[in-house]
């Protein structure tokens, strides 16, 4: 049966909604207990990684006495489980604890860095599903055909090119050598400071401020790091387009259409594509999750002062405060992103709804 | 995603060969300086606790020290905030008089109250910067008596061990916690008596000639020209530092004028630049050294004839240094640092496997053995380790080398844990013999429960009362010539008695700049002023 002629309305059940609340208090917990689990691991990960935080903080050459001092400061004289429910009691409190790496609230440090990796991957994303999905699309209609094999090709280089490298060559070539680029860092330093941080999204926030020379810049330095970042996100899009809309082709419903003499782009758009909108929506999901957690390549190549490289650094100080708040945002986000899928799932899926 | 280092480097150099032909457009501006600088290692600005030369390079342009060190002629002692000093004959006390009518940022007047509190807050709070004070004998409960103002503009410092008040004044000169804090403005934001430390992490409270704007940690430091110095207010109206790990972009940037000066940059970038029309390339010594060390406490390396055949057989130092460390490391191979009176001439270990395959099958171990390295993995680092390695297996040493962070490889030796390490350390920031040999090869009290960790002697579990008294004898002596003898003494039985450390090169520091970027002189003990700097363009 074709997905397309189950659309119509489902009459309401009784009792949906009291099964509804229970669903969603089902899922609340379930997610509760998988942040909790998350943080437990990571704490622990943390206590028995071999590095020493306080050796971090006073250096190689401290004495007995000032490392000692530290130690106890930090409370890791404490035993672990105290430790980690003095963590919980605080995080109930909305306080992370402060970072090693910067002196200030680990909250301060997220709100300055996720809107800066946020901004990033969100033009990323953007970039590579405008581009990504229209590709495996007209791959998969070309099977077997030198476009096909042409997308193929392109999405193999931009999925196993090492993306730094993409990033120093678009240095090179649209910042040195054509200087249509900005360079690292996320505005000029002559624009550096000018717009106070509202929402911490300099577009945003230059915008509202009508401070359009600094959104001049901020565009011209965040376009080629989203547009290398969105390359290499295009290329697993397409990849996964081009495999879930040559799944949908086969079926039987396309034939269908096409002996009923439909118009090959009502078939292609209309009947398969609408069909992998879940599954397409699940991809460009997880996708945007991992350019969040994962663009710490790219940030370290153009200085860009966001999330991957504060987690990164963070880990290898073994700041676990910071680690520790930066975890739970990575579970945040997937959580929601999850959510948000499911949700967009009933939306685009009428069974789920049953 | 992480790819191999050397793959990147092999990728990027073909593809940026080209780089250095970048035309120039110098875009920052006439009155400010760039900097593209690494900023992990800046955690706090406090000069009670910061760590690392970073700050150092930050603190000399927001604070005054009392007395600077000459960058051209290290042993020279500058007048800085203090006008002059006196000795007692004694050596036992330092009087400095303090210039009067200085101002702090905040528009304080400055006073030798100030100083005296800003030094006892390093020995009160304890914390990593008070290490060299604790050396010299200052304790929290002593320092509110042996350093205090008598006046406005005296300070005086007592001195409550034996020592060579040189020392201390190169301390003063070199050491981030001998800056000058505005107390009143640390105060104003104390918190649960912390002496303001929360607070200071990430402000400043000086006198210097350039004030703090702000630092966006692993971001940026921007710093303003103070229009009230005391001297007369610095050519540059800001200095930004940004925060950049990417060797190839500081390259980039370098070449399209984005950036002054760039900090930390590959080897082969710096060669590039080298070449290119619109930049120089300035290197300039620290008194840091690199070093392979050996755990004493290890049966193997107790063995001075095993020590001998490692440390001075089977390190290729000829070829380290040719072919590793350009632009990181001088060949030297003394315990104390290059350029002071009291160096000797280089003893000349030479890699010769035939001697040490003598030595170690002497020692009953003409098989070799199995072995591990411990070193960061980091440029030059681990060259030196791979290095290291195959020679020692050219004796029948197998060494496995176990790469670490700088916190694990170092967090290894403090703990003694470890059997051959490569690293790098030895005090040097005050151009005395006594800063180098007290961190490597000083060690009071051999016992684990000493826990000496800041001792580098202790960490590799030498113990030579011999060589420990002869270093306590160099310091007391008084006679400058007699003190120079001594310390030759001290490096003779270095040579002879074989410590568990060696010396194979002296730290380099490299910078690349602009070439329209003028009087930036690099200073040996990361004390590098920018009042000076300007632009000629």
């Amino acid at each position: 049966m074709s997905a397309t002629s189950i659309s119509a309305p489902l009459p309401r059940r009784p009792g949906l909604r009291a099964r509804q609340i229970r669903l969603l208090g089902q899922r609340l917990f379930s997610v509760l207990l998988t942040l909790l689990g998350l943080l437990l691991l990571t704490f622990m990960i943390g206590r028995v990684m071999p590095l020493d935080p306080v050796l971090s903080i006073v250096g190689p050459d401290a004495d007995r006495s000032t490392y000692e001092q530290v130690y106890r400061q930090l409370g890791l004289d404490r035993p672990l489980v105290v430790q980690f429910g003095y963590y919980l009691r605080d995080l109930l409190h909305g306080d992370f604890g402060n970072a090693l790496l910067t002196g200030h609230p680990v909250t301060e440090d997220l709100a300055r860095v996720l809107p800066a990796t946020i901004e990033l991957a969100t033009l990323a994303i953007i970039v590579g599903t405008l581009l990504g999905v229209p590709l495996g699309v007209f791959a998969a209609t070309q099977r077997g055909r030198i476009g096909d094999h042409a997308v193929r090709l392109v999405s193999l280089l931009g999925h196993s090119t090492p993306i730094f490298w993409f990033g120093m060559m678009g240095l090179l070539v649209f910042y040195a050598w054509l200087g249509w680029a900005g360079g690292a860092g996320r505005v000029d330093l002559a624009y550096d400071g000018l717009v106070k941080p509202m929402t911490g999204f300099l577009l945003l926030d230059s915008a509202l401020a009508g401070e359009w020379e600094v959104l001049g810049s901020a565009l011209k330095h965040v376009t080629l790091p989203a547009c290398i970042l969105g390359l290499h996100s295009m290329a697993y899009i397409s990849r996964m387009t081009r495999s879930f809309m040559l799944s949908q082709l086969s079926q039987e419903y396309i034939l269908t259409a096409r002996v009923k003499g439909l118009p090959e782009r009502t078939v292609i758009w209309r009947h398969a594509f609408r069909n992998i909108l879940v599954q397409l929506l699940t991809i460009v999901a997880l996708a945007y999750g991992g350019l969040l957690e994962g663009a710490v390549l790219i940030e370290t190549v153009f200085g860009w002062p966001g999330f991957g490289q504060y987690l990164t650094s963070s880990l290898l100080l073994g700041d676990m405060n910071a680690v520790m708040g930066s975890v739970l945002v990575v579970g945040v986000v997937f959580v929601a992103l999850n959510l948000l899928s499911d949700a967009l799932y009933q939306v685009f899926d009428p069974r789920t709804r049953q | 995603m992480q790819t191999p280092r050397s793959l990147r480097a092999v990728a990027l150099a073909v593809a940026l060969s080209a780089a250095a032909a970048v035309p120039g457009h110098a875009k920052t501006p006439n009155d400010q300086l760039v900097i593209g600088v690494s900023m992990n290692n800046l955690l706090s600005l406090d000069p009670a606790a910061a760590t690392g030369n970073d700050v150092v390079e930050i603190a000399c342009n927001v604070y005054d020290y009392l007395v600077e060190v000459d960058p051209l002629d290290t042993t020279k002692l500058l007048p800085g905030l203090a006008q002059s000093w006196k000795i007692a004959p004694d050596g036992r006390s330092i009087s400095f008089t303090l210039r009067s009518g200085v101002k702090f940022h905040s528009g304080h007047l400055l006073t030798a109250e100030d100083a005296a509190w800003s030094f006892r807050r390093v020995l009160k709070l304890n914390l990593a910067m008070a290490s060299p004070w604790k050396s010299y004998g200052f304790t929290a409960q002593n320092v509110e008596q042996a350093i205090r103002a008598t006046d406005a503009t005296t300070l005086v410092i007592d001195l409550p061990q034996a020592t060579d008040p040189k020392m201390v004044l190169y301390t003063l000169g070199t050491s981030v916690s001998a800056v000058v804090l505005d107390r009143k403005k640390v105060m104003e934001n104390e918190k649960s008596g912390d002496m303001g430390a929360a607070w200071l992490t990430t402000h400043a409270a000086g006198s210097g000639p350039f004030v703090l704007d702000e630092w966006r940690a692993k971001e940026v430091l921007m710093m303003s020209r103070f229009d009230g110095y005391w001297r007369a207010p610095p050519k540059l109206r800001r200095v930004v530092m940004r925060h950049m790990t990417e060797s190839q972009s500081l390259r980039l940037m370098l070449g399209r004028g984005d950036i002054d000066v760039a900090t930390g940059m590959s080897v082969p970038d710096i060669e590039a630049m080298k070449s290119a029309p619109d930049t120089e390339v300035h290197s300039v010594k620290r008194g840091t050294l690199y070093y392979v060390a050996v755990s004493a406490k290890d049966p193997k390396f107790a063995d001075k004839r095993v020590r001998q055949a490692i440390l001075r057989h089977l390190i290729d130092f000829d070829g380290i240094n040719t072919s590793v460390m350009p632009y990181y490391g001088v060949y030297h191979q003394r315990p104390v640092p290059l350029g002071l009176a009291a160096t000797l001439p280089e003893p000349g270990y030479k890699l010769d496997v035939a001697a040490a395959k003598k030595l170690l099958a002497d020692a009953g171990m003409a098989a070799g053995f199995k072995t591990t390295i411990r070193v960061v993995a980091e440029s030059p680092f681990t060259n030196i380790a791979t290095n290291l390695q195959s020679t020692l297996a050219k004796a029948g040493i197998e060494a496995s080398i176990l790469p670490g962070t700088g916190n694990q490889v170092y967090g290894a030796m403090r703990d003694r844990n470890f059997e051959i390490i490569v690293g790098r350390g030895g005090g040097g920031a005050e151009p005395h013999p006594h800063s180098s040999l007290r961190a490597l090869v000083y060690n009071p009290d051999n016992s684990d429960a000493a826990k000496l960790s800041n001792f580098q002697g202790w960490r590799t579990s030498y113990f030579d009362p011999k060589l420990n008294q002869l270093i306590e004898s160099g310091l007391l002596q008084t006679d400058e010539k007699k003190q120079t003898q001594a310390y030759a003494d001290v490096q003779r039985a270095f040579d002879a008695d074989v410590p568990a450390i060696q010396p194979i090169s002296q730290m380099v520091d490299t910078v690349v700049l602009r070439k329209d970027v003028r009087n930036y002189v690099g200073h040996p003990s990361a004390t590098t002023r920018l009042r000076e700097v300007f632009k000629q363009r």
